[in-house]
């Protein structure tokens, strides 16, 4: 089952394979340093433009480029206070005090050790389990398949926050672009409006790169960002070797917070930002001086960055066994796949054992390059980066978005699609409608339909088929808890707070 | 006098059959599905002879415009000048099934058929570990079980779900239609299980020789491919369907460019060098030029819209 693992290898290690992964590297880190550039948009842009290239090129990218912008993100956030990417928002809670302590150089080398090794464990987990659980995905039919979409979907729950009503909206929205095109079945037409582009329905890499890169480029070029750079003091970096030792003592933070971060990354619907904050709650709780929390302990920075490096590879568990992936950028990989003809899906394993084990390398050499590349870029002079003027910044990324979106299927009505894309995520951005509820509503509610119908075909009309054996009702109960777990937990604290209350 | 003379010339020069000069700038072949999948393949290597063939400074360029199951594609070359520097891939029974369910601006008659080079059959299929052994058996049992033998198809309306109809027709038997998203996630379903058989065309199943069993394969005579697997003709069941991949060119083509096209085509066929190539590729070969390949659409139109009026599914 792994020996495929090891015979990827070597083509891996090929020159213009692994050339990938290191600029992909860098550039992942420049992306998540600039504030308002996610992992999501730089990879959307590029997926389009990675046609002409060879499958491990441009897988390789990919994987550098989460990797880098996961951990790019912690630069600005510990040196100004400003995430550079979503995920990176528990790190401001104690690196920025650090940095003001003077110890910002100390931060970034816990951010930069802390996420290489959150990615390698991400990608020893890719390893480990994606090449069995391909094997029992194969026994996954219609029926199951629609579970685990509809699993998935409940999981949005987890995304909505507080604002339910408004994540439910957007994920409404993204189930019914997911009707658009023709049914699965029949092939009629629903809301096609005669277009046969929209035949085929809508495109994940379209939709993504109008919602996800469109409104942050607008903003980049709404709000000009004024940072006065760092004084060379504030960072007082130490070799990389003399501060090693001292973090010895995170040894369980990294442990827990790999752990948090794989999970939430194989779940659908999670995503790097969540990984982070549960972590750093979990670390902070059982921490033994949780006073120092927030005051610039190294920990917190530890805890944050672990988890949301943590989620990078682990997300394309699901993406690459069923289909299904679990964040949004592991959505955009499945597009990048699509592109290559790489059907995602049990039989990819069979089929491409290079490619998809090559893949899960890269992984693996991009979390480690972390340390040898993200310890020499966080330098004051990479801060100063932030100040590039963002008006030229945000029209280069338009003309890269517009480009790639043509070259997909060489039709401008892709191009008006997302634009039409971008002023709908624009709108949903200022009136703070969650965005990843719509990408998930688009793939998993798809799936769903597909599924369902498919296997009451199968089981000619009747309903039981769904609940025919044990994967089925094993997942059933997994749905079920998702729903009704929170439902519990809530009413169990107020009654806790009852409890208080009438104790006093 | 002397303006009138010009003005002849140049008018004569103008009227002047192409002919000679063709061609004298890129032609384009319009291929209805995405680059690198079989119908790409197949019209990249064609256009990498046919460029030799069509003389000194021939360019061939290869466009693709995927989309609604290649109608986008067809619709393109049927509505092009037919003037032969706009070809296309030509995917039967798929382009013309098409037309039956849903509206299309273009029919049978809208294109000039210059050659057909693939012909890939269906098959009857079924898992390797499942217990029907020969076609008997296995349609056998769908008689004594009417619906329950379910068929994973790639699609409705197209040479997959043809081949399901008619074999039900020539047997009598009653099939359960499934139809996934692709070839490739029917064939998935099938492996696991989840449907009894497929009807995926026999180049599907080459990669998978030791996962499937084929007990049929729906062509006239057996497979130069697969030359152990019987034909349903010889077990008594005349049913043949295939998908047909050629090359077609849009309606009302001049009959000296149509002529020229189609003898560089011709040529193209008897390269020793191509032949390896489509061989080398998977393709089964099975050429036919010219007004043959009008007739085999016109056929394929009837079979079509045959299984539409009696059958239809949508």
């Amino acid at each position: 089952m792994y020996s495929d693992l090891v015979h990827a290898l070597p083509n891996v290690l090929d020159f213009s394979n692994f050339a990938a992964v290191v600029i992909g590297v860098i550039a992942g880190i420049v992306v998540g340093a600039m504030p308002g550039l996610s992992a999501t948009m730089a990879i959307s842009v590029l997926v389009p433009f990675t046609f002409g290239l060879e499958p491990l090129v441009a897988l390789g990218l990919m994987a550098g480029i989460y990797n880098g912008a996961m951990y790019g993100g912690a630069i600005p956030a510990v040196l100004l206070r400003i995430p550079g990417t979503p995920a990176a928002v528990a790190t401001t809670f104690d690196g920025y005090p650090m940095a003001q302590k003077g110890e910002g150089g100390y931060a970034l080398q816990v951010a930069v050790v802390s996420s290489a090794i959150g990615g390698i464990a991400s990608a020893i987990a890719l390893m480990l389990l994606a090449p069995p659980l391909s094997k029992v995905t194969l026994l996954f039919g219609p029926s199951e398949v629609f579970w685990v979409a509809v699993f998935g979907l409940a999981s949005i729950i987890f995304l909505l926050g507080n604002n339910v009503i408004k994540g439910l909206i957007s994920a409404c929205f993204g189930v019914f672009v997911s009707v658009i095109g023709s049914d699965p079945i029949y092939g009629n037409d629903r809301f096609t409006f005669g277009q046969l582009e929209l035949l085929d329905g809508i495109s994940i890499v379209i939709l993504l790169v109008g919602l996800y890169a469109l409104p942050p480029v607008i903003d980049l070029l709404e709000v000009p960002l004024k940072t006065d750079g760092v004084s060379g003091s504030k960072l007082g970096t130490e070799p990389i070797w003399r501060t090693l030792p001292r973090m010895g003592r995170f040894w369980k933070t990294w442990i827990r917070s790999s752990l948090i971060g794989v999970w939430i990354g194989i779940l659908p619907g999670a995503g790097g930002s969540m990984a982070a904050f549960m972590s750093y709650n979990e670390a902070r709780r059982t921490s033994k001086t949780p006073e120092t929390w927030g005051n610039g302990e190294p920990e917190g920075v530890a805890a944050s960055e672990t988890a949301n490096n943590a989620d990078t590879a682990s997300a394309l568990i699901p993406a690459l066994t069923l289909g299904i992936p679990g964040t949004a950028v592991a959505a955009v990989m499945l597009g990048g796949l699509l592109i290559h003809g790489l059907q995602p899906g049990p039989m990819l394993f069979r089929e491409n054992p290079d490619i998809v084990f090559g893949f899960m390398w890269q992984f693996l050499f991009g979390a480690i390059l972390l340390i040898f590349l993200g310890g020499s870029l966080a330098t004051n002079s990479f801060a100063r980066l932030l100040n590039l003027p963002r008006p030229l910044l945000g029209s280069v990324i338009i003309v890269l978005m517009l480009i790639g979106v043509y070259s997909i299927h060489g039709r401008m009505f892709d191009v008006y699609l997302m634009l039409g894309f971008g002023a709908i995520g624009y709108i949903m951005d200022k009136l703070k409608f969650p965005l990843p509820p719509v990408v998930l509503g688009l793939i998993l509610g798809g799936f769903a339909e597909e599924n369902l119908r498919l296997a009451l075909r199968i089981g000619r009309g009747d309903w039981s088929i769904l609940f025919a054996n044990k994967t089925s009702l094993l997942l059933v109960a997994l749905t079920v808890s998702v729903i009704v777990g929170p439902i519990i937990k809530r009413h169990l604290a107020s009654k806790k707070d009852d409890a208080k209350r009438a104790g006093r | 006098m002397r303006k009138l003379v010009a003005a002849l010339l140049v008018t004569g020069l103008a009227s002047s059959p192409a002919l000679a000069e063709f061609p004298e700038k890129p032609v384009e072949v319009i291929v209805g599905y995405s680059a690198g999948g079989g119908t790409d393949v197949m019209a990249r290597t064609v256009a990498q002879f046919l460029e030799k063939e069509l003389g000194e400074g021939a360019s061939i360029v290869v466009k693709n415009m995927p989309g609604a199951g290649g109608q986008i594609g067809f619709t393109e070359v049927s509505k092009a000048n037919p003037d032969g520097y706009t070809l296309g891939t030509f995917n039967l029974p798929a382009a013309l099934a098409l037309t039956k369910d849903r509206e299309a601006d273009y029919d049978v008659n809208s294109f000039t058929y210059l050659a057909n080079f693939v012909e890939d059959p269906n098959t009857v299929v079924v898992s390797a570990s499942s217990n029907f052994e020969t076609l008997d058996e296995f349609l056998a049992w769908a008689k004594e079980n009417p619906g329950a033998m379910t068929f994973g198809l790639s699609s409705l309306g197209g040479n997959d779900h043809f081949s399901a109809n008619m074999m039900a027709a020539a047997s009598g038997a009653e099939f359960t239609l499934v139809p996934f998203k692709g070839a490739a996630m029917a064939r998935t379903a099938l492996l696991g299980g989840h449907v009894s058989a497929g009807t995926m065309a026999l180049s599907q199943t080459t990669e998978f020789k030791d996962d499937l069993r084929v007990l049929a394969v729906l062509s006239e005579e057996r497979s130069p491919f697969r030359p152990e697997v019987p034909t349903a003709k010889e077990l008594g069941y005349d049913v043949q369907m295939s998908s047909l991949r050629g090359i077609v060119a849009p309606a009302g083509m001049d009959a000296e460019i149509t002529d020229k096209i189609r003898a560089a085509l011709n040529a193209v066929n008897e390269n020793p060098d191509f032949q390896q190539m489509m061989a080398k590729q998977g393709n089964p070969m099975a050429f036919v030029s010219g007004d043959a390949f009008e007739q085999l659409a016109k056929k394929q139109d009837d079979v079509a819209q045959a299984i539409w009026d009696e059958t239809p599914w949508k």
